[in-house]
């Protein structure tokens, strides 16, 4: 099983765009107002996740098919 | 579609550079992604009293009130004031930064500016590395605006900058989380804003209460993201709220999250490109205060677009006189705060707890440097060596200056 990759919870978040900021990946973007997780570039480092101050980003384990 | 210039982003630093730039006779589109303008407020909603030199916004519907000065309040609760003489730069007003930034858009578009709302850029338009404009949606529909200058006013999470080829990309040392209620139903007894220091409180950051009236503040907090852990700023802020009876028995009418660069600026320039406000880092790393930057270098980069589309030069190497511009007027004093954050960072509440009680009898209104040293030496002979490379920094600013 890959290590779990990052999933946005829209209710919690707030769209202040840090995870944005800090994706090491380019993985994370605004997409209707709430930040939204390109999940093929996700490298699973958590950093988001860290560093959300609502904590609207968890991690989900992805299982492939 | 064809414009001079498409600003990305209609915060202070976007709407700033596209007045300035279409004063100067550019033809200007501001692209926003969202409905409207300034909304939601993503900011603490503290200026420092400089804007009034600019006289860049009209009347005074944006300002909550003026502030008489500021208390910082060391980790053991001691308390440092500061009048609004010495903390006037920091702290002059708390303003509705929703009124503020469609007051900026309004002069923006007075001076023949467009703006299109409800339209996110997705990507840059080029020819070969060319930038020639941008892709955008508006609602569904996609489409191309070509440009002469793309701005990249797109705040802290600049994507304008990575596609121009620029890493914007922070380290998280570099980026303060905050979250911030607005509580009603408090008695806020003066016009000061205060600050609340300590590793238990807000490790990296500080807790702010900003007040906007006599029964409603702006209470904050900024967390090292660093230092972070998932939803630590929003947990930190609810036990200081609890653990303040004046405060535990306000009512939130607002909850909203932040995230300020407390980086060193990025490179702000390439051939079509410009970047500014919190997309540039254009943010004071010990305050996380950025409008002022803001607006000062907005109008700079307005002048230099209006500059470049007259002389029909857009090359990198022409629009340099914005980074050369910004960085004597604000870019050396983010560099060395930048310093002082990282030496600040070292040390330990102690250490701050020194720092207050020795300051706290100090009369602010005759600073200087020497003066404040005996002050700080005379009650705590050691905070001497826990300060020398904060004495040093501030030896070689005398010699600059």
């Amino acid at each position: 099983m890959e290590k779990p990759k990052a999933k946005v919870d829209r209710k919690k978040c707030l769209a202040c765009g840090g995870c944005i900021s800090v994706c090491p990946q380019d993985a994370m973007s605004m997409c209707g107002g709430k930040a939204f997780v390109t999940v093929e570039k996700c490298i699973s480092c958590a950093i988001c996740i860290r560093i959300c101050p609502v904590g609207a980003v968890s991690g989900e384990e992805v299982h492939q098919l | 579609m064809k414009y001079d210039v498409v600003v990305v982003g209609s915060g202070p630093a976007g709407s700033a550079t596209a007045r300035f730039a279409a004063e100067s006779g550019a033809k200007v589109l501001i692209i926003e992604r969202r409905q409207e303008v300034g909304v939601p407020v993503l900011c603490g909603e503290g200026i420092s009293r400089k804007i009034d030199e600019w006289d860049m916004l009209d009347g005074k519907r944006w300002i909550a009130g003026k502030m008489e000065g500021a208390r910082i309040y060391s980790p053991d609760g001691t308390m440092v004031k500061l009048s609004a003489d010495v903390a006037g730069n920091e702290t002059g007003y708390v303003v509705y930064r929703d009124i503020f930034d469609q007051e900026l858009a309004r002069q923006a578009i007075k001076t023949g500016a467009k703006i299109m709302m409800n339209t996110t850029v997705v990507g840059l338009l080029k020819d070969k590395d060319k930038i020639k404009g941008v892709k955008a949606k508006h609602f569904d529909e996609e489409i191309e605006i070509e440009a002469d200058i793309i701005v990249g006013a797109d705040g802290v999470e600049s994507k304008i900058g990575q596609w121009g080829g620029i890493d914007t990309t922070l380290k998280t040392k570099d980026l303060e989380t905050c979250a911030q209620y607005t509580l009603t139903g408090i008695d806020c007894k003066d016009a000061y804003c205060d600050f609340y220091l300590g590793k238990e409180i807000a490790p990296g950051g500080y807790i702010w209460v900003f007040p906007k009236g006599k029964d409603v503040a702006n209470v904050g907090i900024g967390v090292l993201a660093s230092l972070s852990e998932a939803g630590m700023a929003k947990k930190l802020l609810d036990d200081f709220i609890d653990s303040h009876p004046e405060l535990k028995k306000g009512e939130p009418i607002r909850f909203l999250a932040g995230a300020v660069p407390v980086a060193n600026p990025v490179d702000t320039v390439r051939d079509n490109l410009i970047l500014v406000g919190d997309a540039a880092r254009h943010v004071d790393p010990i305050t996380g205060g950025g409008l002022t930057h803001c607006l000062e270098g907005g109008k700079i980069a307005g002048e230099v677009i209006g500059k470049a589309v007259k002389a029909k030069d857009f090359s990198a190497d022409f629009l340099s006189e914005y980074e050369k511009r910004w960085k004597e007027a604000f870019g050396k004093k983010i560099k060395r705060n930048y310093l002082v954050k990282e030496i600040m960072l070292d040390m330990e509440d102690k250490t701050f707890n020194m720092l207050a009680d020795s300051l706290k009898d100090y009369k602010f209104d005759q600073i200087s440097t020497l003066g404040l040293v005996k002050a700080l030496v005379l009650k705590h002979p050691t905070l001497l060596m826990k300060l020398t490379p904060l004495l040093k920094l501030s030896e070689g600013k005398e010699k600059d200056t």
